[in-house]
């Protein structure tokens, strides 16, 4: 158990001190790239030996992003910004922005002036991806990546290390999944350490993460499993690492046996077909990926994935974690929320925001829905 | 005064005019999608920027939601509109243009602007990605199908050959699926002719809006927002390129005569940066022209002028439309407008609907300011949704930029 309560707080160290892996990786003459939201070829990165290194913004004020963006932008990409132009992320190599949503686009421009000591890697990704056309352009997209991480770090690429990463990254991909699975049957480990544990991936190399959740994951399924009265959900939206939050939904006896939130489990959802060609392989992976509001799907096939997730893991009801001025997965919601309501999945909304200091809304809103859930 | 009550001539339009050409393609397009339905023919719902050269050609019927919620907001219907999809979810902060037309394909009537309801979808995002997300609802909502030519923001000044494959691949593929969908069948031929009309359009449109850069202009600059309406839906039509070819005509003819349809004295050009404030047209249009500001320059004249070549030429040509482009290529753009219109000074909307338009708009307006040494102010405001704006801030941000303009001219 103490080894346990270790892992956990080694997590925990990492996620709420993410400048301190930085400092770590640059003292240690490492190379570090950004990465921003929502998918961005990690594995890319890693083949070069640089380090990637997560951006989804941070709890902190904004002030001199305000320069840039209106309000209406979404506080992951003010937070991010705002930590690029305070030098924050200061001996950081390049920062890699994918332009998957509109918010995002506006994020790269600019980048350009606001933190013009760091360069600004673009990755362009297609919508109508899952054919050859669409992969032909993925792999056009990473080519380039590729071209200016070279010039701008001076370090090679070769197929050869991709093809490493992407078994690195596809170890990784495999522990994270099964570790959504494992900590079902733990439920005294909390929302916040389930998100420690996910979050601290984005400040560690992935060999580093895997190592330690697969640590975790030995030294759990030792133990006893337990049942619990608490109710089960599934969380979704595109992050939820707000400590009040988390701390809500423990105080009101919830445990998130899923989730289907970008900075969680939509990273690690599909796998490189390792048969392939490294670069190849990479660009059919972006194809295959599907049920995220960044990307296209005709079918809309979210919401009954989702259910499909409350279903196989026996969840009470979901809670729709919403980061305020995301569009598109304010456009999501509406259609997911018939979906649930057909499947007769109870669903809570919650509006979350990097800026926020008063989580009275929320914490109301959980407390009703636990009341329904009874 | 004698018993006699003295009557003002009636206004009587020309017919022949321009203006009354041009309104009367909108007018035949509403008319004609009813007819086109009663027939029994399938309509599509189209973004305003999707090749129109494909279904030109293939002979298809389609309207276009940006346009209607454009009127539907410009007839005072906007809330009433976005209050019913915010009733079904969507949150106030989505694009105003796609709550209007979600509600209307709910409730499929809006006396403010009908149109049929779709058989079909096409979808472009060169605009915004926003357009995905509005299109993929309304597919699953109407339950019909859904065509996306995906064409990406381009991070670098041109786009690369990449892109253009990508795109040009999807072109051809968006017509397969057309036919599949519509049983219609492409020909070559008809599609050069579409491709030689639609550049005529383009050039005379072009040419219409480079009136602006007369002193004074012979256009007051919101007739451009009017116009703009046969830009986006009949460019590949014989009568619209007409219509503006004579649209040319009447601002030679004006500023050979001096006139002008800014009635009033033209004391001073702006540039006006964003999509109008449609639900607050009147206001917006009424406080420039009180002060004798007359708009001279838009990114919204070139926006629907698409010149090329050949095939590659167009695919092009829709991969630079101004939401495509980064920060460079759109500001020297925007910079070579207003150097050419003599622009005094940049008035920006910040569009509470568009976070594509508005999110670098900060950067990119100061730019464009310091190299056309004007200054430039900003407005909140939203294109369809009436709450977002405030008339007493944008009279203090039109006052502002008066002053300036007129201590430049006493200063000079
Ligand atoms: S997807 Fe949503 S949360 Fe992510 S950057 Fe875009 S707007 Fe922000
Ligand atoms: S206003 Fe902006 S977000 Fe809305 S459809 Fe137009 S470009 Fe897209």
């Amino acid at each position: 158990m103490t080894k346990v309560n270790e892992l956990l707080e080694q997590f925990h160290k990492v996620a709420v001190s993410p400048e301190e892996q930085l400092k770590s990786y640059l003292s240690q003459g490492r190379k570090v790239v950004a990465c921003v939201p929502v998918y961005t070829p990690e594995e890319l990165i890693h083949s070069m030996n640089l380090v990637p290194f997560g951006a989804w913004g941070a709890e902190i004020e904004v002030r001199e992003a305000k320069k840039y963006f209106p309000a209406f932008i979404c506080s992951i990409l003010q937070t991010t910004l705002e930590m690029g132009i305070t030098g924050k992320y200061d001996g950081i190599s390049a920062i890699v922005i994918p332009s998957l949503c509109d918010s995002l686009k506006c994020l790269g421009e600019n980048w350009k002036y606001g933190v013009p000591n760091i360069p600004f890697i673009p990755m362009t990704y297609p919508q109508n991806r899952n054919n050859d056309n669409g992969r032909a352009f993925t792999k056009a997209g990473y080519l380039r990546v590729i071209d200016d991480l070279e010039k701008i770090t001076g370090k090679k690429f070769s197929e050869a290390e991709l093809a490493k990463s992407n078994k690195v990254y596809n170890l990784h991909n495999q522990a994270m999944r099964r570790l959504s699975d494992v900590l079902v049957e733990y439920p005294w480990i909390s929302a916040s350490q389930r998100n420690d544990i996910f979050k601290s991936a984005y400040y560690m190399t992935k060999e580093e993460h895997t190592t330690l959740v697969n640590q975790l994951m030995d030294l759990l399924l030792e133990m006893p499993k337990e049942t619990s009265n608490m109710k089960k959900i599934i969380t979704t939206g595109i992050i939820a690492d707000s400590r009040d939050l988390l701390t809500i939904i423990g105080e009101n006896d919830m445990q998130i046996v899923g989730d289907d939130i970008a900075h969680e489990s939509r990273q690690y959802r599909t796998d490189v077909n390792e048969s392939k060609d490294a670069l190849e392989g990479l660009a059919d992976k972006f194809s295959r990926m599907d049920n995220c509001s960044v990307l296209y799907d005709v079918d809309k096939k979210r919401g009954d994935y989702i259910a499909e997730m409350a279903k196989r893991t026996g969840a009470d009801g979901v809670v729709v974690v919403m980061t305020k001025f995301c569009d598109p997965e304010e456009f999501d919601y509406p259609i997911m929320k018939k979906k649930f309501d057909a499947a007769g999945i109870p669903s809570v909304l919650i509006e979350v925001d990097m800026q926020m200091n008063n989580y009275e809304q929320a914490r109301t809103a959980l407390q009703t829905f636990k009341d329904m859930l009874n | 005064m004698s018993e006699e009550v003295i009557k003002k001539p009636k206004y009587v339009e020309d017919p022949n005019s321009a203006k009354s050409k041009l309104n009367k393609i909108t007018s035949d397009h509403y008319s004609n999608l009813w007819m086109a339905k009663e027939k029994g023919e399938m309509i599509g719902w189209c973004a305003s920027n999707f090749p129109q050269e494909i279904f030109e050609t293939l002979g298809l019927t389609v309207c276009y939601p940006e346009n209607q919620a454009a009127a539907i907001a410009a007839r005072g219907a906007g809330e009433k509109m976005c209050l019913i999809s915010e009733g079904d979810g969507y949150s106030n902060d989505i694009c105003a243009y796609a709550r209007v037309s979600l509600a209307y394909a709910k409730i499929k009537d809006a006396p403010e602007q009908n149109m049929p309801q779709p058989d079909y979808l096409l979808c472009c995002n060169n605009i915004c990605n926003t357009m995905i997300k509005w299109y993929e609802n309304l597919s699953v909502e109407l339950n019909i199908p859904l065509v996306l030519i995906d064409i990406p923001f381009n991070p670098d000044y041109n786009p690369s050959k990449a892109e253009v494959e990508y795109v040009k691949n999807q072109f051809l593929e968006a017509i397969k699926q057309l036919e599949k969908i519509t049983g219609k069948t492409w020909s070559d031929e008809k599609f050069k002719e579409v491709m030689e009309i639609s550049n005529r359009t383009s050039r005379a449109w072009l040419k219409a809006t480079n009136f602006t850069k007369n002193t004074p202009s012979p256009l007051n600059g919101f007739d451009l927002l009017n116009h703009m309406a046969v830009a986006v839906c009949a460019r590949g039509k014989i009568e619209a390129a007409e219509a503006f070819e004579l649209l040319a005509e009447e601002y030679e003819k004006a500023v050979q005569e001096g006139t002008s349809t800014f009635r009033a004295e033209e004391k001073h050009r702006l540039m006006f940066e964003g999509i109008a404030c449609w639900p607050h047209l009147r206001v917006t249009a009424t406080e420039l022209k009180s002060r004798g500001i007359n708009m001279v320059a838009t990114i919204y004249a070139d926006a629907f002028g698409f010149i090329y070549d050949d095939l590659d030429g167009l695919i092009e040509a829709y991969c630079n439309v101004p939401n495509a482009m980064n920060l460079e290529h759109a500001r020297d753009k925007r910079v070579a407008i207003a150097k050419n219109t003599k622009a005094e000074a940049l008035l920006v909307h910040t569009n509470r609907s568009c976070k594509l338009w508005s999110g670098f708009m900060y950067e990119m307006s100061r730019q464009i300011g310091e190299a056309c040494e004007i200054p430039v102010a900003s407005f909140d405001g939203d294109q369809a949704d009436p709450r977002n704006f405030s008339e007493a801030q944008y009279a203090t941000r039109v006052q502002a930029l008066t002053e300036i303009m007129e201590s430049n001219k006493g200063g000079k």
